[in-house]
């Protein structure tokens, strides 16, 4: 009963703490996944240009995100934009680039798999009657792929929400480092812990939901 | 370099492989205007790949295609341009899902041949009219049969007021009852003077309408003639063999 008596009291004291946190980690995932998705876009126009030395750059920069761990990507742009730009750059500003550049990559497989998925007899009968390519593009195959694309991309940014939580490395503002910072005070780690879990839990539980739903209405309308 | 204008469509010698497979083995052949021609053989003998290198679905690994005399197998050629004018049917129909009945045949009109919507409208309508779904016109195709969504892929294609007409066996994804439906759409299409290139497996359609048929066998054809002659008095001992088989 002592967890539970400390979890009470540490929430009814340090609530607005956890809650700063939440909308920090709210925030840096939708920063990050609405970047992520702009970039992500031109990588998969690169992809479906079908341009050969563009193609090739496209499949070493997603090879190289998914292939290492994005904690390494992380302190890679902390050390280096710094130097690189003739800018002050905050923890936050640094984590989020990095964040951007590997939400992008696997944003630009989710539109590439998406437009994959579409039945190619509708690439063909789209030929066949003698659109151009980008027509082609426009009005047939997106308007189908988007169905695809929109749920998968909601799930990226479910994703991200947890991605977001190794940012408290680098003591970005977000519901982990508001776990830290209240165990620095309290000299408590498990409850804390578990009210940042617990919060975790019901966002991603409740947006998950709501993205089922959402493909469900999509579904509906095939 | 063009070549006699009375023919729609020519090939020659035309090879496709993928990759070691030789699908298609060195085919000479014309289509006229006005003329209906069907394309009849074993399965995996070409029929499919042979219609799709007329509009360039599949480009030929060596020899010519004309098209109203131009070569369209030539890599400078705006290819989107001349399959406007090549109609095509496919067998899993491929209408537009995310598009009413309407939308789907004044896509093509609308985009690339620039007809005022209320203009493309009509004609829609008119070709609805003719194929019997104008109460269709704003459902989505998920709502349709196979046999309304084939005919609507027929008059998607008809609307681009196309020279020739490609068919790849139309009705075999059809329940029976509605084949017949299509084949009427076809053979009314036939009757108006459309040139026509139907590969088939009714035999029975291919004989009454056809003005030839072809018999391809292992990426040739083997033999054509008159339908009178190919299922009267076929020379081949291999059509002689498939159509013990079919008929
Ligand atoms: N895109 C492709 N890649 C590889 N092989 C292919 C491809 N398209 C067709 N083939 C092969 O080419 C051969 C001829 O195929 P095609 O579809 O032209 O035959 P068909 O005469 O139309 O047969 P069916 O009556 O079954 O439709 C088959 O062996 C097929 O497996
Ligand atoms: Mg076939």
């Amino acid at each position: 009963m002592l967890l539970v008596e400390q979890i009470i009291k540490i929430w009814s004291k340090y609530s607005t703490v956890f809650l700063d946190g939440l909308t920090g980690t709210l925030w840096i995932s939708a920063v990050t996944v609405f970047f992520g998705t702009l970039l992500g876009m031109m990588w998969a126009l690169v992809q479906l240009s079908k341009v050969r030395p563009l193609t090739t750059i496209y499949g070493w920069y997603v090879g190289l995100i998914r292939g290492t761990p994005i904690l390494l990507q992380l302190y890679f742009f902390w050390l280096w934009l710094p130097k690189a730009l003739p800018l002050e750059l905050s923890n936050t500003q640094c984590v989020i680039v990095a964040l951007v550049v590997n939400s992008s990559a696997y944003v630009a497989e989710v539109i590439r798999a998406g437009i994959q998925a579409v039945d190619f007899g509708q690439t063909e009968a789209a030929k066949s009657l003698g659109l151009s390519n980008r027509n082609m593009m426009c009005y047939v195959i997106l308007p189908q792929a988007v169905k695809n694309i929109l749920p998968a991309l909601c799930n990226e940014f479910i994703s991200m929400i947890k991605q977001t939580s190794l940012a408290s490395v680098f003591f970005v503002s977000e519901l982990t480092t508001s776990f830290k910072t209240v165990q620095s005070i309290t000299f408590l780690a498990i409850p804390p812990l578990i009210i940042s879990g617990m919060i975790y839990l019901v966002v991603i539980t409740f947006l998950s939901k709501m993205v089922n739903l959402f493909e469900g209405r999509l579904r509906v309308s095939d | 370099m063009t070549k006699d204008a009375k023919a729609i469509l020519q090939v020659v010698d035309l090879h496709k492989q993928f990759k070691d497979l030789e699908v298609l083995r060195g085919i000479t052949e014309e289509v006229r205007e006005g003329e209906v021609v069907s394309i009849i053989g074993p399965s995996g003998s070409g029929k499919s790949t042979f219609l799709r290198c007329l509009n360039l679905l599949e480009r030929p690994t060596s020899g010519q295609v004309y098209f109203q005399g131009v070569e369209i197998t030539d890599k400078k050629i705006d290819i989107d341009r001349h399959r406007q004018k090549i109609g095509m049917v496919f067998q899993h129909f491929n209408v537009f899902p995310h598009l009413t009945v309407l939308q789907n045949i004044t896509l093509a009109p609308t985009l690339e041949r620039k007809i005022p919507k209320e203009e493309a409208k009509d004609r829609a309508l008119a070709l609805l009219e003719q194929v019997g779904l104008v109460d269709k016109q704003n459902e989505y195709p998920r709502k349709l049969s196979g046999g309304q969504k084939q005919r609507l892929a027929i008059v998607r294609a008809l609307a681009m007021e196309p020279e020739v007409m490609l068919f790849d066996e139309p009705t075999s994804a059809l329940d029976p009852e509605m084949v017949k439906d299509v084949l009427g759409v076809i053979k009314d299409l036939a009757l108006s003077g459309m040139t026509i290139v139907n590969v088939t497996h009714e035999m029975g359609f291919a004989r009454e309408l056809s003005d030839r048929v072809l018999f391809m066998d292992e990426g040739v054809i083997a033999e054509q003639g008159s339908p009178r002659e190919i299922f009267g008095n076929p020379q081949n001992s291999r059509t002689i063999d498939f159509l013990s088989k079919v008929l």
